[in-house]
């Protein structure tokens, strides 16, 4: 019977008209709690009804298919988020009326029932292969079907969404770069990942059905077909299980035209799917070939699921001990300052020392090994010892400790017992610490409007007008080859590399000769050069640069026309790659643009220059692929300042090869010691010529 | 380190995680590798097998990110943030370690050393 005086309604009926009301917004739900937890989730409830609205307006009101989808996203993301968080208003009303219900009982027991800490558990790098037939992947045959997919991750209450990404069949895996962090899991947490997709192409109005005829066409058709229907019909699969699957869940869900996302696949992973590394999870798959939101999934997915219990990452306990260790003077007790975090009990001297994050004078691994047992009382003291004892190597090593007062003693053997039962709930989480990176605020990335598949992945952002970005980089290179010049340290290694390298020393490279030889090198060299002479007037250094730059610059700077190397590989690599012949390529993904990337990307010397103060380790890299170029001309320093930078982003230019192990050992910018020649060999080895190498 | 066409690949490995540095707009490892599909095996002065195809580490920035996770000069290494890397051509190797988007690259290495630790360590009785 509801008594409408009383403050704490158990649950409210399922279709009654006070749900309807409440669903409607007239009532708040809040009139009838009482407590701060249930307010909050009225008030996320609103929230997201609000931004729900908000979907649907935008759905309504867009045009273009991307933002139709993205808001089709947030729709269904809202929707889902309302579903949970009703559910787990109905939970929370359950309990407490179970609660009051014990309590009057009172044949409650003692409640000591350990409840283990909370933890963050985080999912990143979620990656779903795609197995395309050799048909529609290689020879490209058929229309290209694209469908727009997200992931829905939730845990416990919190719900969230990865960002979309389009597919079609010449991507090979679905990649989410999102990591998703969940603050508040207990170890018996279940983590639902589901994959949602929507085919980005057909009319909008097909797939969708009025809910209102979903929902009338489940309640009359009995409640396991009429779920059937409903899942068939609906994008998510929580609402049978949110509301038990009884009646269908008239949410005022107004009927958008507009894209519909159908769940894809699911798993759900656990604490046992925990590691430190990527893992590969099996997935479920729902529906089949006919659908129109169909991919053909690998079945499974890879992931980095990983655990930071907060046992491990907080401080568990913290306060003032004697400690002993046993064995030593009986009377020899040092007065500390101990931390239970994580596996270990850390002893600082002071108490201050914790936050000035000085060493901890020692510390006493408290881990699963451990064992801990209170003493029998001592007869000097008035309070009972607690002895730890662990395994180091194969003995035993025990101390004891020992507080001021029993209720401490007391204290600190909870806090230990409840240390223990952390570790055996969160497992192998409590081995190690886990590392949960935080996505960093980075630049946002230029929006990229198809993803590419792990065959073209870069992307170039720059313009078309290669020579002035050279020019630019070059000016740069200038300067600050000046100022590292001031330091006095450039010439003692351009001098190492002269002994080192006969060959390559008094080489005058007239621009045109380079470039002349440049051509016969290899054929495949055709798309770039027509790029090379229109650099060339600029300046001598775009010459030399251009043909450092172009894909085998290495070789081809070393080996002038006089007489080439033979490299077998890298060749018929490009060979591949260079399938448009002649025309000027812009964007040949992997060969090319290296000027371009240079300026956003990871150059190996080229980041370093932008503060020649920098401490050597980082500016070891600037000098060392230019040395391997110095002798070679007068200008040679500002040439190699660009193979630098060109190294690391032309997959095929490897300047730095053989040289560069020298100077990036030992002292930076002195001559190899004698001890140093036994490396050498290795070195030439590491021919970039024979072997070819990249810098990352 | 060889490896039987068909068969599933067996190494003792080693996890190791280099925080990316940034320099200005770039994200630097601090290492370079050598090796792939495409490439040339019998160049490869650090393989056992001159024809693993793997991708090694060739040198190792001293002081930089890689050094200082622990990373080896001669290292194989076998997978990159879960993407395999003991099939796959060179510029794909690169490509993947470079992304721009992340931070931290995971790396499962081995050496022989790895290899040989473990012997040593079955070897002896268990007291």
């Amino acid at each position: 019977m509801f008594c409408r005086n009383q403050t704490a309604r158990a649950t409210v009926a399922r279709g009654s008209a006070l749900e309807m009301e409440i669903r409607r917004g007239k009532f708040r739900k809040s009139v009838f709690l009482d407590t701060s937890q249930d307010s909050d989730i009225q008030k996320k409830i609103d929230h997201e009804i609000r931004m729900r609205d908000g979907a649907c307006k935008l759905l309504a009101a867009c045009s273009q298919r991307d933002q139709a989808l993205e808001a089709a996203k947030s729709l269904q993301t809202c929707s889902t988020r309302i579903m949970a968080y009703m559910s787990e208003l109905q939970r929370m009303k359950e309990a407490q009326v179970m609660q009051k219900v014990t309590r009057r009982s009172s044949d409650a027991g003692p409640m000591d029932d350990r409840l283990p800490c909370k933890g963050k558990v985080a999912i990143s790098d979620l990656r779903i292969p795609l197995m395309w037939k050799d048909t529609e992947y290689f020879k490209n045959k058929g229309e290209l079907h694209r469908c727009a997919v997200f992931c829905l991750l939730q845990l416990g209450g919190e719900i969230f969404d990865t960002d979309m990404v389009i597919v079609d069949r010449t991507l090979t895996d679905i990649c989410f770069d999102n990591t998703i962090v969940f603050t508040d899991a207990s170890p018996g947490f279940e983590l639902r990942v589901e994959l949602y997709s929507c085919c980005s192409e057909d009319d909008y109005s097909a797939g969708s059905t009025p809910r209102k005829l979903a929902s009338k066409l489940s309640s009359s058709l009995g409640r396991s077909a009429g779920k059937k229907l409903r899942a068939a019909m609906e994008p998510g699969p929580c609402s049978p299980v949110s509301n038990g699957g009884a009646s269908p869940l008239l949410l005022p869900v107004p009927s958008v035209p507009g894209p519909k996302y159908h769940l894809l696949a699911h798993t759900t992973l656990s604490l046992s799917h925990v590691q430190d590394s990527f893992r590969t999870h099996d997935l479920t798959i729902s529906g089949n070939e006919e659908c129109s939101y169909w991919l053909p999934l690998y079945g499974s997915m890879c992931c980095r699921l990983a655990a930071q219990p907060h046992c491990m990452t907080q401080q568990m306990m913290s306060g003032c001990l004697k400690v002993k260790q046993c064995g030593g003077d009986p009377q020899s007790w040092t007065k500390v300052f101990a931390v239970l975090k994580g596996t270990s009990l850390f002893c600082y001297h002071r108490q201050e020392d914790v936050e000035a994050n000085i060493e901890p004078a020692f510390t006493i691994a408290v881990n699963k090994e451990t064992r801990i047992r209170a003493s029998e009382k001592d007869p000097h003291s008035k309070v009972q010892n607690i002895c730890i004892s662990n395994q180091y190597g194969g003995e035993e090593v025990t101390h004891t400790l020992t507080t001021d007062s029993r209720e401490d003693t007391h204290r600190w053997m909870e806090a230990f017992w409840q240390h223990f039962y952390d570790m055996s709930q969160w497992k192998q989480c409590c081995d190690d610490l886990m590392k949960i990176e935080l996505p960093s605020p980075r630049k946002p990335a230029p929006v990229t409007p198809k993803q590419g598949s792990l065959y073209h992945e870069m992307v170039i952002e720059s313009s078309d007008d290669l020579s002035s970005t050279v020019s630019d980089i070059l000016a740069r290179r200038l300067q600050e080859l000046e100022l590292r010049s001031q330091l006095g340290t450039s010439p003692t290694w351009m001098s190492v590399f002269d002994e080192n390298n006969p060959k390559s020393a008094g080489r005058p490279r007239p621009c045109t000769s380079r470039l002349s030889g440049h051509s016969p090198c290899t054929p495949h060299r055709l798309p770039r050069s027509p790029v090379s002479p229109h650099r060339c007037p600029q300046t001598g250094l775009l010459s030399s640069d251009a043909s450092l730059t172009s894909d085998s610059d290495s070789h081809c700077s070393t080996s002038p026309c006089s007489h080439h190397h033979g490299w077998p590989e890298p060749p018929s690599n490009f060979s591949l790659l260079s399938s448009s012949p002649s025309r000027l390529r812009p964007r040949t993904l992997s060969l090319d643009a290296k000027l371009s990337t240079l300026r956003g990307r990871g150059y190996g010397g080229g980041g370093t220059f932008q503060c020649p103060c920098q401490p050597p380790p980082s500016s070891l890299l600037a000098p060392i692929p230019i040395s391997s170029r110095s002798p070679r001309s007068q200008r040679s320093t500002q040439t190699t300042l660009s193979c630098s930078s060109s190294t690391s982003s032309n997959s095929s230019s490897n300047s730095e090869g053989s040289h560069s192990p020298e100077s990036s050992e030992g002292a930076p910018f002195s001559r190899p010691s004698p001890a140093r020649r036994s490396l050498r060999n290795l070195r030439a080895r590491l021919d970039p010529r024979n072997w070819l190498q990249s810098q990352v | 380190m060889a490896f039987i066409p068909g068969q599933p690949v067996t190494a003792v490995v080693q996890r190791i995680e280099i925080q990316k540095l940034r320099q200005g707009d770039n994200l630097i490892l601090g290492f370079s590798i050598g090796g792939g599909i495409d490439q040339d095996p019998g160049q490869n002065p650090f393989s056992e097998d001159k024809t693993d195809k793997g991708i090694y580490v060739t040198r190792i920035t001293p002081g930089g990110p890689a050094d200082a996770a622990g990373l080896m000069m001669g290292d194989k290494i076998m997978q990159v943030n879960g993407w395999d890397m003991t099939m796959v051509t060179h510029d794909q190797a690169r490509r993947t370690l470079t992304k721009k988007k992340e931070d931290v690259v995971r790396l499962l290495v081995t050496r022989k050393s790895l290899e040989e630790a473990v012997k040593q360590s079955m070897s002896y009785p268990r007291q």
